[in-house]
């Protein structure tokens, strides 16, 4: 067998004339989490359908746990385990009532999938909650249990498509816990999500914009490549026209707004926090306070976003 | 596992799952179990298009052996009872007050037109608001004069000639014999097309159709598992149906009990392949309710045979009919309640339900396209 679990190549959806996902590659090893990074509307769930075998590409061909999803979609479906973005359990159902459901539909029944089932309920948390009413449980606790449905026929590839969106901290870093395991007992986790904090958790991260799958890389990578040099966050009064002069200086990379205050992209060579803290004090900025840091995620899809692509015409 | 045992499991899966949905939700079993015979009762009693014991005043201006001989005639039976005997003025004020429907007024000469060989006239004021009533009324007095006018005459001959009314299977014209095979039509119909519509909408409305699709459940697996319960749900509302016409109504089952449930379980495959096939083109509840509603109540009422009998429709609904299942099991129902028929004579209806579930079950199937775009 094949070590890629997910392999894409020129992988493109049109939605009428609608380009939603355009000329994707990329692949993905086994037992390694694989994050997908993008704006509202980029195509990271159209993405996720053709992998899942739910969307025909347009065009393009893609191979999940060794089967193809245009010729052998059941035996895809039969591989992978798939949270959609829409919670989608049945509320009005116990929430062991919902595991059993699930456990039917993959063909699973008896004393052994009875025994999976308790196991699923304990690596996922849920043991005290098992008669509990799915609609009077929290945000965090469906999710781990939509999880737990999603893996209860030992999936070797497991789709989440932002499984944690509305959820709170504490019962986001429970859910990654969670994944982490599952990826190191060799699961492959293909997962999309709009918090970039959580994509550090993340082996290799893709970046979508518009369809296009315009970054691939582990995050270290990522930063190194889209935010060179130091990062500088500022804060202040008066720092828009301030940033504006500095902005063509040499060693200045990026200047950009970074809610009250600016994040600043700066050769290292060239620039350290006071000598930019004295540059902007000198264009007319006050109370500048500026602090060196490491480069975020942020940074990086900042970096990402802003760069000029070429304008498409449908 | 082998194949045939994963299919069993999935479908078991996807039908225990909505059983246990229907349990969770009384309303389901409400619409399924309690409306039917809760409409069943209101339409056997309340709307019972029967007339008994209808409040009736004389006005005997002839007070002979004639007239009252009359008078008993009209109030033997259980269609009338007499209000008061008293004059016209009373009449029709009680008539007005809705105290009397109706006034009988026999002629001072009534007795001397008798003994002279005419026919006995008499005036019958009827209180005309509600057509049908007053109809009612027209015909089952007009029946028991003519009736008693010809016994009087024949008094002395040898056999007395009396005029008889038959009517067929349904002896005393009861509108419950008549209506419990028909509403069960209806009912059976409203219910099977809703429930089905809904839960299968449902899904898309929750997202766990996709959900269900990223499964390797299939749409044949899909489609059983969500008709079987809804099926077992309508053959038990069926014969709760016929059972409290039986029982409240003594609405006979002179034909097969076996070729009843039989026919009943052709025509609700057809009902809820017909919900099935709305909720995979709607998708949203709301609009699988009202297009369910709307293709199970109107045909099924207005088309089926059930109030308009098919003869007496315009061409274009008759033709418009013969599409219409429930007219086939209306017929069907009637033929073996009330005249015990069998297959030799039912068998038509048999071949047109099958035809009919055969093939919305397959359109709804083959539109029930796993793939989401
Ligand atoms: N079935 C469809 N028909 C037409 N357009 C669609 C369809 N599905 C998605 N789109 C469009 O394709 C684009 C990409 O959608 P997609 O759901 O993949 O985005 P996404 O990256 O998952 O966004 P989000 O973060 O909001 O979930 C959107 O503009 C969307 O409107
Ligand atoms: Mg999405």
């Amino acid at each position: 067998m094949s070590e890629l679990s997910i392999e894409a190549v020129h992988l493109s959806r049109r939605f009428g004339s609608f380009l939603a996902v355009d000329d994707v590659s990329f692949s993905a090893a086994r037992g390694e989490i694989f994050g997908y990074l993008g704006a509202n509307g980029a195509g990271k769930s159209t993405t996720i359908r053709m992998l899942c075998g739910l969307l025909a590409p347009t065009a393009g061909e893609a191979r999940v746990a060794g089967f193809d999803v245009k010729t052998a979609p059941e035996s895809v479906k039969a591989s992978i385990g798939y949270m959609s973005q829409k919670f989608s359990l049945y509320l009005d159902l116990p929430v062991r009532d919902n595991l059993d459901f699930f456990g039917g539909a993959y063909g699973l029944s008896g004393p052994d999938f009875a025994a999976r089932a308790d196991e699923v309920l304990r690596l996922c948390d849920l043991e005290h909650e098992r008669d509990a009413i799915t609609g009077s449980l929290p945000g965090g606790i469906r999710q781990r249990l939509a999880l737990g449905c999603a893996i209860l026929h030992r999936p070797a590839v497991l789709f989440l498509d932002e499984p944690t969106a509305g959820v709170d901290p504490v019962s986001r870093r429970h859910f990654w816990r969670l994944i982490r395991r599952l990826a190191r007992e060799g699961t492959t986790i293909f997962v999309t999500t709009h918090y970039l904090d959580e994509a550090e958790y993340c082996g290799r991260i893709g970046l979508m914009v518009d369809g296009r799958l315009v970054a691939l890389d582990t995050p270290a990578a990522l930063k190194r490549r889209y935010v060179p040099g130091r990062v500088l966050s500022v804060r202040g009064r008066n720092l828009a026209s301030a940033a504006a002069s500095l902005r063509s200086r040499p060693g200045i990379i990026a200047v950009e707004p970074f809610g009250a205050g600016l994040h600043l992209q700066v050769a290292a060579e060239n620039w350290n926090a006071d000598s930019v803290a004295q540059a902007l004090a000198s264009a007319g900025a006050q109370a500048v306070e500026v602090e060196s840091g490491e480069p975020t995620l942020e940074d990086v899809f900042l970096a990402v976003v802003a760069r000029p692509r070429e304008v498409r015409h449908d | 596992m082998t194949r045939p045992m994963r299919f069993l499991v999935r479908v078991g899966a996807m039908a225990s799952k909505e059983v246990m949905h229907i349990r969770r939700d009384p309303r389901t079993l409400y619409m399924a179990l309690a409306m039917p015979v809760v409409m069943l009762l209101i339409f056997g009693f309340g709307v019972s298009f029967d007339m008994d014991r209808i409040p009736l005043v004389v006005l005997d201006g002839d007070r002979s052996v004639a007239s009252r001989a009359l008078v008993r005639a009209v109030s033997a039976g259980h269609e009338f009872v007499i209000a008061a005997d008293s004059d016209e003025a009373t009449a029709l004020r009680m008539i007005r007050r809705g105290q009397a429907l109706a006034a009988l007024a026999i002629p001072a000469d009534y007795q001397r037109d008798l003994a002279a060989g005419r026919d006995g006239e008499v005036q019958l004021i009827v209180d005309g608001a509600d057509g049908v009533v007053a109809n009612q009324i027209l015909a089952k007095i007009d029946g028991l004069v003519r009736a008693e006018s010809l016994r009087r005459i024949d008094l002395a001959a040898e056999p007395p000639l009396q005029v008889k009314v038959f009517t067929l299977f349904n002896p005393e014209a009861r509108s419950a014999l008549f209506m419990v095979p028909g509403l069960a039509v209806y009912l059976l119909a409203i219910a099977a097309v809703l429930l089905t519509a809904l839960t299968v909408s449902g899904e898309w409305e929750r997202g766990s159709m996709e959900q269900l699709f990223a499964s390797p459940v299939g749409r044949l697996e899909i489609v059983l598992g969500k008709l079987l319960p809804y099926l077992g749900l309508g053959m038990l509302q069926l014969l709760l149906v016929v059972a409290v016409g039986a029982v409240i109504f003594d609405v006979p089952i002179r034909g097969s009990v076996a070729l009843l449930f039989f026919v009943g379980f052709l025509f609700l495959a057809g009902m809820l392949g017909q919900g099935l096939f709305i909720s995979v083109v709607a998708r949203s509840q709301l609009v699988a309710t009202q297009a369910g509603a709307l293709s199970s109540l109107l045909p099924s009422l207005l088309l089926s045979g059930m109030l308009v009998p098919i003869e007496n429709m315009p061409r274009i609904l008759q033709a418009l009919s013969s599409v219409i299942p429930a007219r086939y099991f209306v017929h069907a129902m009637r033929g073996i309640m009330l005249k015990g028929s069998g297959l030799s004579i039912l068998w038509t209806d048999l071949v047109a339900l099958t035809i009919f579930a055969l093939a919305i079950l397959a359109l709804a199937t083959t539109r029930f396209r796993r793939k989401l775009a």
